[in-house]
């Protein structure tokens, strides 16, 4: 029971600082929210501009296509030849599509025109899908002119799509998003934890106390894994509620696999704490290590893409496992069997770091 | 100005009391940038497809030829390996092995030939949506080329497209400069958000509060020695990233220096207003990662196409300072640009600091009010 007036002292030494609380629990929510609602990983309204040297009818006729489609955002139209290298230069638009008057015999008895894009690679992702795009619009277009002179070929290309119908990114981002809060309250406030006591020269206190090592290794962890469940639940009910994303697995297992992580970060943030001298050093190196654990674990780029001699650093990144599994739960619905490999990775790595960090501290504390 | 130099000597004291934390700092971002650099990015390639052919013909073979040749897909034929091949695709795909399963339905060769009208079945996963797109792109451009084929679409619509700056559409020249950018707002604006924090926690803060100095110099004193650590921060960043990544610098390396510098102090300030109103060390960290981590990678063009974002939040990223930055960047080490492409960003990333500053001067200007 000695523990439990530690861990009343850790929850009024938390509670003390009322704006970290707030910041804890409102600013996440809110960019949530913000994210949330408005962020699209969808290409879309990419800024071109189009040089029409040809007035021909099929001309109109495609650019007026282009205008239609969300992919093109046409910011300009001019009739007359630019300097199209300089415009891109300046950054205002993408890409610059001119159109010409073919020469060509054999097509110029369609009078189609010629079209030259050309694009900025900067962004490599956009520009090869805008081209792509290009194209399909006008090879439609003409098929359509084709069909019209009774020369029909057309595949329907029928595709039916699995756990995200409506391709809202926010089902993908949304429940990730949650964990990558888990991942940032708990690592900070734990890695503050004990180096603070080190600071305020107060740890020799606790220390000379009849509490045992472990005993205030637990004190320690407790209220920060109480308030980060709390933390938790409030950002799940978050996206279920508002965003109305679905939960369509189990959110038992979902929360066993997250409470999971939780130990693991838990005791990585105290092994920080209890190897820092300052506080400054402590937060340097979790700030660090969070966000390598956030940009590797797939919650913002698929880790496929990882090379594979560094895929080592996905496999000992327990935040990825965590982000698989509540995307299998969330959206995919499965069952356990799909996902029990990265479970008990997940605890491998759980237990490991937790070993690691109690014999470490016992080690500091019998100093 | 005395003064103020007296207090930058004791903040350089400061810094360099401690020197594992400041190798923490020069070793953080090489390793940033030499993890993030290989690890991070958005190239679709490898994507598992499944493909069920029932129909076993001639046209058939050549699509199944035409998505086999394309790089972005790894076809496994399903029939051959199960005996039900539909239930074990959807089992893969559930599992997240396969992207997508391709149905050929059993008349599909016959109707190419008689030149009817036919259809390809596809199941797609859509849990990542912007996965999900590309390969419906993918495929699109796979049937109209087949269809091309047949009818010869070239012979009618010439279309030339050539890709300036980065003809092998390479996305290391479009991560490597932006995560230069972010890293750079993230350590800059966390270097200088421990400073007033700390000495608040350790409550040195009152005897700066009773000395003579003013407080926009205590502000400023602040400030400046983190810019030599910052200099030094940013030409390891761009020195890895240079050799390790081969990208270009078409640009003149002057030009991104001083932009640089104003961008540096723009993190600078941020964290200083940040440590002001902060009154722990860790609450001005988790402040300086709310501010900087996700509108830095999310609002500023890092990963998500500026142009693309909903009207809202593309005001806001306005006030993203990695957003003028990232432009900056870019143009300059990939397109060459110049000088007088940037006078916008130029004038928002002078006003931020200006503004930052301020700001923190009236707060702290206030903290200080009160404690007396």
């Amino acid at each position: 029971m000695r523990i439990f007036y530690l861990v009343k002292k850790e929850f009024i030494e938390i509670f003390r600082q009322k704006e970290l609380l707030t910041l804890l629990f409102i600013a996440p929510i809110i960019q949530i929210i913000i994210l949330g609602y408005i962020v699209k990983t969808d290409v879309e309204n990419i800024p071109i501009e189009i040089i029409n040297l040809s007035k021909s009818k099929t001309s109109y006729r495609i650019i007026n296509r282009i205008k239609n489609t969300p992919l093109f955002n046409v910011k300009h139209i001019s009739y007359k030849n630019r300097d199209s290298i300089n415009t891109l230069k300046e950054g205002n638009v993408k890409a610059v599509i001119t159109f010409r008057d073919s020469f060509d015999k054999n097509r110029a008895m369609l009078k189609y025109p010629e079209i030259q894009i050309l694009m900025d690679g900067t962004d490599s992702n956009t520009s090869s899908i805008a081209a792509g795009y290009f194209n399909g619009i006008s090879k439609k277009y003409i098929l359509t002119d084709i069909e019209k002179m009774d020369k029909k070929l057309s595949i329907k290309n029928k595709t039916l799509i699995r756990f995200n119908p409506a391709l809202k990114s926010i089902n993908y981002m949304g429940p990730g998003i949650v964990a990558l809060l888990l991942t940032i309250v708990s690592l900070f406030l734990a890695s503050a934890s004990i180096v603070r006591e080190k600071e305020q020269q107060t740890m020799d206190t606790l220390l000379i106390s009849r509490l045992t090592s472990i005993e205030i290794y637990i004190g320690k962890a407790l209220p920060i894994a109480i308030i980060g469940i709390i933390n938790m639940s409030f950002g799940i009910s978050v996206v279920m509620i508002w965003f109305k994303i679905p939960i369509r697995g189990n959110l038992f297992i979902l929360l066993i696999s997250a409470i999971i992580f939780l130990y693991a970060i838990l005791s990585y943030g105290l092994l920080i704490s209890t190897i820092a001298s300052t506080k400054q050093q402590a937060l340097f190196f979790s700030w660090f290590s969070m966000i390598t654990f956030i940009l590797l674990s797939g919650l913002f780029t698929p880790t496929e893409n990882i090379p594979s001699n560094l895929q080592f650093l996905v496999k000992i990144n327990p935040l990825s496992y965590l982000i698989k599994i509540i995307r299998e739960i969330f959206l995919k619905g499965n069952g356990i069997e799909y996902f029990y490999k990265d479970l008990l990775c997940l605890s491998f790595i759980a237990i490991l770091v937790i070993s690691i960090s109690i014999l470490n501290f016992k080690r500091f504390t019998s100093k | 100005m005395k003064r103020i130099k007296a207090l930058i000597i004791k903040e350089t004291h400061h810094i360099l009391r401690d020197p594992t934390s400041l190798l923490i700092v020069f070793l953080m971002p090489i390793l940033m940038i030499i993890i993030y650099g290989y690890c991070i990015n958005f190239d679709l390639n490898n994507v598992n497809a499944g493909i069920i052919d029932l129909s076993n013909g001639e046209n058939s073979k050549k699509l199944i030829k035409k998505f086999m040749n394309n790089r972005y897909f790894t076809i496994e034929d399903l029939k051959e390996k199960h005996s039900d091949p539909l239930k074990e695709g959807e089992k893969l795909l559930r599992s997240g092995y396969l992207k997508e399963i391709i149905i050929i339905p059993a008349d599909f060769s016959k109707k190419i030939e008689k030149g009817r009208k036919t259809e390809v079945g596809i199941i797609l996963d859509g849990s990542d949506s912007n996965v999900a797109n590309l390969i419906y792109q993918y495929n699109e451009l796979i049937l109209l080329d087949f269809q091309d084929d047949f009818q010869n679409l070239n012979n009618f619509l010439k279309i030339k497209t050539k890709v300036l700056f980065n003809p092998d559409v390479k996305s290391s020249f479009f991560f490597i400069p932006g995560l230069i950018a972010v890293l750079l707002l993230m350590i800059t604006t966390l270097l200088t958000s421990l400073t007033i924090s700390r000495e608040k926690e350790s409550g040195s803060i009152e005897l700066i509060f009773i000395s003579p100095l003013k407080s926009f110099e205590i502000i400023l004193g602040k400030t400046i020695p983190y810019i030599f650590v910052s200099l030094i921060v940013e030409v390891l960043i761009l020195l890895f990233g240079k050799i390790l990544f081969n990208i270009p610098f078409r640009g003149n390396m002057m030009v991104l220096f001083v932009f640089s510098i104003l961008y540096i102090i723009t993190g600078l300030s941020l964290g200083i207003l940040i440590s002001t109103i902060a009154s722990t060390q860790e609450m001005a960290m988790f402040a300086t990662l709310l501010t900087t981590l996700l509108p830095s990678i999310m609002l500023s063009g890092f990963i998500f196409p500026l142009d693309s974002l909903h009207p809202i939040l593309k005001g806001f990223s306005y006030i993203v300072p990695a957003t003028h930055f990232l432009k900056i960047i870019r143009g300059v080490v990939v397109k060459g640009a110049e000088i007088k492409h940037f006078m916008f960003e130029g004038i928002i990333l002078t006003i931020f600091p200006v503004v930052l500053i301020t700001i923190s001067n009236i707060k702290f200007s206030k903290i200080r009010e009160r404690s007396k």
